[in-house]
């Protein structure tokens, strides 16, 4: 997958991913709960942004198949 | 004279120059036909005669060149070179068949698959996983057909950011399977692998969908060390590489659908997953506030409590106080006496409602 500020967006669902769990963890806390959805908000945009921008990379190689 | 006009041959020689002829006049021919007495030889040699309505033509192959099972009564095309023999036995050297018509397709596929099922090639055992998010994939279809332009499109629409090596290949005829199986090969050799292959082909005849029942092809599929995705045909169409293939897609178009996901649905299931964090945080929040309340209220019952505890006491010293009240012993008809208590001392007496004066006459201890 293209890399995009140094993380793929695989990475960057997974990192999302942990950011949403947090919300549902033990670890929850009022005091941080609005940084931490900020941050997911904002990572969210990001890999919206990257995910609409991205473009394939279609090769057609130049081996030919029709010859022993 | 006779003689000057023919030449004259040795056997040898007649039967080189008459094979030679036939080479130079059909150097590869297509020939249609029934089969009839086929056998295998020593597992090496094919025999078996073509025959229609009108005659019949010995043939010869060997078994490596069989790939796809026939028997006899099957029709099939053989793809052959004419030879005489230096046995003076006209046949025909094939290169390739296939069978022709639907029964003969039919047939050739069911005596393959069951064959290959045997071998457990298609058990569910053996089917390994797809990637969820590919980097690299590699296709292998022709360029030119719809099949693959579907696909192309579909990923486009639906992901970005993969690394495609497309082969090149004819996806139909007899040199299709071949041409297939270079291709994985291939791709299985790269220093660096493609996550899976995908093999993909439009619709077509049976007949055009043949080329995925070739025996060496399935195995191929069957053997990748890549993981395979193949989508062949429409949706109905069955081939025995779709069933060697770790997973089947039932199109090129499904097979785009499966190896990559769709973009706008990720989009549309990340807002949904961060919006739903607000619930959590907003039921947190009113948690605090509840808590917070009932903390307030058991403070203020405190102190509620300790005023009414205050008044009680107040009202309790009060009583005390009023039972003390002079005013209100005197007023219980006692008297208070005031000045030096012995005989010819002048006191005063307080009651409730008077204040005497009178001389003591008489003072006597208790």
């Amino acid at each position: 997958m293209t890399k995009n500020n140094d993380s793929t967006i695989q990475e960057k669902i997974t990192t999302l991913d942990a950011l949403v769990a947090w919300f549902d963890s033990d670890d929850f806390t009022l005091e941080i709960a609005l940084d931490k959805f900020k941050e997911a908000e904002t990572l969210a945009e990001e890999i919206e942004r990257n995910l609409s921008s991205l473009k394939n990379d279609i090769e057609v190689v130049k081996q030919k198949f029709d010859q022993v | 004279m006779e003689n000057t006009r023919n030449p004259l041959f040795t056997v040898s020689d007649f039967i080189a120059l008459t094979n030679q002829t036939l080479e130079y006049a059909y150097p590869s021919v297509e020939v249609e036909g029934e089969v009839a007495s086929f056998k295998i030889n020593q597992d090496k040699y094919v025999f078996f005669d073509l025959k229609d309505g009108g005659g019949s033509i010995g043939c010869f192959m060997t078994v490596w060149q069989l790939r796809q099972p026939i028997e006899d009564g099957m029709k099939i095309i053989v793809t052959a070179t004419p030879k005489l023999t230096q046995w003076g036995k006209f046949s025909l050297t094939v290169r390739a068949l296939r069978p022709s018509g639907e029964g003969s397709l039919k047939k050739s596929f069911e005596l393959l698959k069951a064959k290959l099922d045997k071998e457990g090639l298609f058990s569910a055992e053996r089917k390994r996983a797809l990637p969820a998010l590919p980097q690299h994939i590699a296709v292998i279809s022709s360029t030119q057909a719809a099949g693959y332009a579907d696909f192309i499109k579909i990923i486009n629409d639906r992901w970005g950011g993969l690394k495609v090596d497309v082969a090149h290949v004819q996806v139909q005829g007899t040199d299709a399977p071949d041409q297939i199986i270079r291709a994985l090969k291939y791709f299985n050799e790269q220093e660096t692998l493609p996550e899976v292959i995908v093999v993909i082909r439009g619709g077509g005849s049976a007949d055009d969908l043949s080329a995925f029942n070739d025996e060496l092809l399935v195995r191929e599929i069957a053997t990748s060390r890549v993981p395979t995705l193949v989508g062949v045909g429409h949706e109905t169409d069955e081939s025995l590489a779709d069933l060697a293939a770790d997973v089947r897609a039932a199109t090129p178009s499904n097979a785009a659908q499966i190896i990559v996901p769709d973009r706008q649905e990720i989009i549309r299931s990340m807002r949904y997953r961060v919006q739903s964090v607000l619930p959590r945080t907003t039921q947190a929040i009113e948690s605090k506030r509840v808590e917070l309340g009932e903390t307030l209220q058991r403070a203020l019952d405190a102190v509620e409590r300790q005023v009414l505890r205050a008044d009680e006491q107040v009202v309790r010293l009060r009583q005390v106080l009023t039972q003390l009240d002079p005013h209100v012993i005197l007023k219980r008809g006692y008297g208070l006496i005031r000045g030096e208590q012995k005989v010819g001392s002048h006191i005063e007496i307080e009651t409730y409602r008077a204040i005497i004066r009178a001389k003591v006459e008489g003072y006597d201890k208790k």
